[in-house]
Order: C-alpha cells, then sequence, then structure tokens
C-alpha cells in the first residue's frame, strides 16, 4: 500500500498550484516510454521505406525489430497493458487505435514480406503474390505509423503547443530523417558508404530542411497564437527547462555534428563517418521528440478576462 | 434531456465543500479530485480580488476525451449526455487527460491512502479500495444519484447554494433559466467542445 507521500502525489499536488502546469502524463514514469515507442515506430516506417526502395535487407530487418520494440515501449506506457487489444476497438475516432492497427499491419506485412528475402529455399519468392500482399500490408501500416503521432498530439487539446496542424507533416518528416539514416547506418555496416551513400546525403539534407522550416512555422505559431501556454512551452524549449536538449541534442549532434560531417571537413567520407553520421541524426530526432513532447503545457482552466471584468463592474454597482 | 449545472460565481465562497462532499461521495483516493476549486486572484493592490472558481468535468457536448479515446472506454450515455468512463475497458493510455480542456481527468495509477503508514481506514476500505487502479477516472455528475431523483452531492451539499443541477434540453428548468437570465457562460467555449456546465458571473 503506497501513502500520500509518495512522489508523483506530491507533485500532482505542487503542478495543482501553478497556472501554467507541465503535462508528465506521456514524459515522466510510464509516460517516458511513449516518448522512446513514438521514436523507435517514427524511424521504423522510415528505414522500411528506404529498405524496400533501396531494396536493402539490413534497413528492413532494422525498420522490423525497431517496430516491434517500438510495440512494446508502446505497452509499456500503458497503466493496464493487459488490455491492450481494446485499442483496436475506435478507429473512427482515435488517431491511438489507428496507430496500433497501423503498428499491426506493418507488423504482419513485413512478417509475410521478410522470410521471403531472407530464406529463399523455405518460403515463398520475393516477387511472389504473398509476398507482395506483404509489402502492400507493410507500406500501409508504415504510412500510418509515420502520421498518428501528429495526429496524436494534434487531437490534445489541452495542450496549445501541440495544437499545430503542422505537426502530422513534422513527424513524417522526422520519420523520413530517421528511415534517411537508418540507411546510412546499414551502409555503413555493409562498407558501401562512399559508394551508395552520396544520394542519401543529398536525401538527409533535403529533409531536414524540410523539418527545419516546419518547426519554425510551428514555433511562429505558438508564439502567435495568443495562448501563453504555447508561448511557455516555446520558451521552455529555447531558454528553459529543456534548453539544454535543444542546444546540445538537437542542435549539436542532430544538426551541427551531421552537416560538419558531410562537408568533410574532419576526413574524406567513409564508412565509419557515415555511421556517426547516421547515429548522430537518430540522436538528434529523439531529441526533437523529448522536447517537443515534454514542452507540452496544459492551457489554464480560469475565467476569460471579460467575465472578470464584467464581474467587477456589476460588484461596484 | 441533457443533463447540466450552473455555478454562481456570486455566491461561491470557496469553502471547499463541493470538493470535499465530492470525496466522501465518490470515494475518490489521493490525487484524484472530481471537483475541485480553483482560487484565481487578478489585478494588484489596493484593486486586487480573488475568485474562486469551482471546476469540475463540463460533460461537453463534443467531448474530445472521448473522441482520442482508443478503447471506448470513455462514452456519452445517450439517455442523458453525461460523460462517463468504463474502467473495464480503460487501458491507461492518458490519452483523455490530454485531450481534456479542463484537465478534470486523473489517473489512478496506484493504490494509496491518506494516512500513510498507518494504511488504509475502514472508510478508505469501503469507498477508495473500490476503484481500479491503471485507470482513468472523472466526475459523472453523481450518476448513480441523479438516476434515484438525487441532485449530485457537490450540488445537494453546497452550503451557499451555487450550484444549481437540471435538464439543460428543458427551456423551463432552473438551469436553463439561469443561463438565460443572468447571462451564464461555459468555460472556454473557444475550444468547441459545446460544455454543459455554465458560470454566473460573480
Amino acid at each position: 500500500m503506497t501513502s500520500t507521500s509518495s512522489g508523483r502525489y506530491e507533485q500532482l499536488l505542487k503542478d495543482y498550484q501553478t497556472e501554467y502546469r507541465p503535462q508528465r502524463e506521456w514524459s515522466e514514469g510510464r509516460g517516458f516510454y511513449l516518448i522512446v515507442g513514438h521514436f523507435l515506430v517514427g524511424v521504423a516506417a522510415g528505414a522500411w521505406l528506404f529498405g524496400l526502395f533501396f531494396q536493402d535487407l539490413i534497413s528492413l530487418l532494422a525498420g522490423f525489430v525497431l517496430a516491434g520494440l517500438g510495440g512494446l515501449a508502446h505497452l509499456a506506457n500503458l497503466a493496464r497493458p493487459e488490455r491492450f487489444i481494446l485499442m483496436m476497438l475506435r478507429t473512427a475516432t482515435s488517431w491511438v487505435s489507428r496507430g496500433f492497427w497501423g503498428l499491426t499491419l506493418f507488423l504482419v506485412g513485413s512478417v509475410i514480406y521478410l522470410p521471403s528475402l531472407m530464406f529463399t529455399d523455405t518460403f515463398w519468392q520475393s516477387d511472389s503474390v504473398i509476398a507482395s500482399a506483404g509489402v502492400a500490408i507493410s507500406i500501409a501500416g508504415s504510412i500510418i505509423m509515420m502520421a498518428y503521432m501528429g495526429f496524436v498530439y494534434t487531437a490534445s487539446k489541452a495542450i496549445p503547443f501541440w495544437n499545430s496542424t503542422l505537426h502530422p507533416v513534422l513527424y513524417i518528416s522526422y520519420a523520413l530523417r530517421g528511415g534517411a539514416a537508418a540507411y546510412l547506418l546499414s551502409l555503413a555496416f555493409q562498407g558501401e558508404a562512399v559508394a551508395g551513400g552520396s544520394d542519401i546525403l543529398v536525401f538527409w539534407i533535403a529533409v531536414t530542411a524540410t523539418v527545419i522550416v516546419l518547426w519554425l512555422f510551428e514555433i511562429q505559431g505558438a508564439l502567435t497564437s495568443g495562448e501563453e501556454a504555447a508561448v511557455r512551452s516555446v520558451h521552455d524549449i529555447l531558454a528553459g527547462r529543456l534548453a539544454l536538449y535543444f542546444y546540445v541534442g538537437i542542435l549539436l549532434i542532430g544538426l551541427f555534428v551531421p552537416v560538419f560531417l558531410m562537408a568533410g571537413i574532419i576526413a574524406p567520407l567513409s564508412p565509419t563517418l557515415f555511421a556517426i553520421i547516421g547515429l548522430s541524426s537518430v540522436a538528434g530526432d529523439f531529441f526533437m521528440k523529448f522536447s517537443s513532447i515534454k514542452a507540452g503545457i496544459f492551457m489554464p482552466v480560469r475565467l476569460q478576462s471579460g467575465n472578470t471584468r464584467r464581474a467587477t463592474r456589476r460588484r461596484k454597482i | 434531456m441533457r443533463w447540466g449545472m450552473v455555478i454562481d460565481l456570486k455566491r461561491c465562497i470557496g469553502c471547499y465543500g463541493c470538493q470535499l462532499s465530492c470525496k466522501a461521495e465518490n470515494g475518490t483516493p489521493p490525487g484524484v479530485f472530481f471537483a475541485r476549486v480553483h482560487k484565481q486572484e487578478e489585478g494588484q493592490y489596493p484593486t486586487a480580488q480573488t475568485t474562486f472558481l469551482p471546476v469540475l468535468c463540463n460533460h461537453c457536448d463534443d467531448p474530445p476525451c472521448v473522441d482520442v479515446c482508443p478503447t471506448g472506454a470513455s462514452f456519452v450515455w445517450e439517455d442523458d449526455g453525461i460523460v462517463d468512463i468504463d474502467a473495464d475497458k480503460c487501458v491507461g493510455c492518458r490519452s483523455c487527460m490530454l485531450a481534456c480542456p479542463y484537465s478534470q481527468r486523473f489517473l489512478n495509477d496506484e493504490p494509496r491512502n491518506y494516512y500513510g503508514e498507518q494504511g488504509a481506514t475502514p472508510y478508505e476500505e469501503a469507498r477508495v479500495q473500490r476503484h481500479q487502479t491503471g485507470v482513468v477516472m472523472k466526475c459523472n455528475f453523481c450518476r448513480d444519484r441523479v438516476r434515484n431523483g438525487q441532485d449530485p452531492a457537490c450540488v445537494e451539499n453546497c452550503p451557499t447554494i451555487a450550484r444549481y443541477f437540471g435538464d439543460l434540453d428543458d427551456p423551463k428548468s432552473e438551469v436553463s433559466r439561469l443561463i438565460r437570465e443572468r447571462s451564464g457562460f461555459p468555460l472556454h467555449p473557444e475550444k468547441g467542445t459545446n460544455p454543459n456546465v455554465y458560470y454566473l458571473p460573480a
């Protein structure tokens, strides 16, 4: 039996005494697993699509394993994980439910397709109808996986910083950036980085530029939304409790290090360098998701100033 | 029929009677508050003023918490419009907590009691322990009481009669009349949730 003196309870009471209450549901305690889950699932979907496009088995396997781990992280986020199957019930309105279906489709499709590549003599051929069906199912699943996360945040009406219509596009861009990074790692692992990696580097630069532009629009939207909670979220990221993650994790590790290495300033491009670029890009994506989720602040529940003014005026009369 | 509540801010004295009676009625564990009272201070000395804002689930006509729920655990009773939770279906994903613009949902994440190492009191054994852990909880307008013809506990126990409960679909009901005659307003209408809890200006 736990008493009221537990840290979480004290924290809750403290939070309720502040006007701008940071969300902890999806970032602390078991909520941290959701950040991990969203990160892994995004990279998995991107890696799978790149693997299919370039017919790269390592990327495909990485996508499958990461999606499985992401699914487990999602389960760990639930307070009642034993009831997870019920999450399939509300696809009509719930993006969490749709995401669950996306992950399920992805895993089913990849389980159908991967054996055709790995065990050519044992199972069906990679150009068979069954394998093609697996590919189609997995692509549908990975597209849902990439998109659903952004919609989940957008649907969270209590957190003004997340109420951006750009969020889904941003999360799709993260997933593609993660996929490009995973493919770079795969090439580095195979020692083919220099030969096959230049195209992917160009793609990485393009998608990173897209992420930066979208992110700037999102910040601008938050600052001009008229929602003080959203402004505080931006402040937390740029100059507050999350600034370290932003400047070191996102900008330095996730952006400057890869760009610096790509420019070939330290050393000529090599598999090792490509691996470092891939890893730092993925790490930057994690910090990006971590800080934007952690920066969520609940909109305050209060009387609007018009109502209070009207009340004051009546009292004087 | 659409149950709704009107809270008269002119009458509220911030006694927390609603919060306590709600806890007594529903046996909510520590950290779970179906009814709360916010103290809101405005202005500066010597013209500062404190407003008490009692809050509870707004039982919205378009509840975002129901839309985001992946299992159907959050639902609206069709016959009276009350937003409720089926604890047996809740997976504890907490999406609804982040969707509710009024912050009126709470996760009962672990067994807790009010008296620390002493363990649960007989009262807590009887009332608090009946709630499932790992699920989200919220006010349901004391639906069992309402179905028995009683008012919700917070309405019944408000010492200043600051709370009114009734059918918002009935234009002759007291709640409808108060909203009409005293310019009742909901909280955060800009969120498009169409709340069924209204406030009368102080």
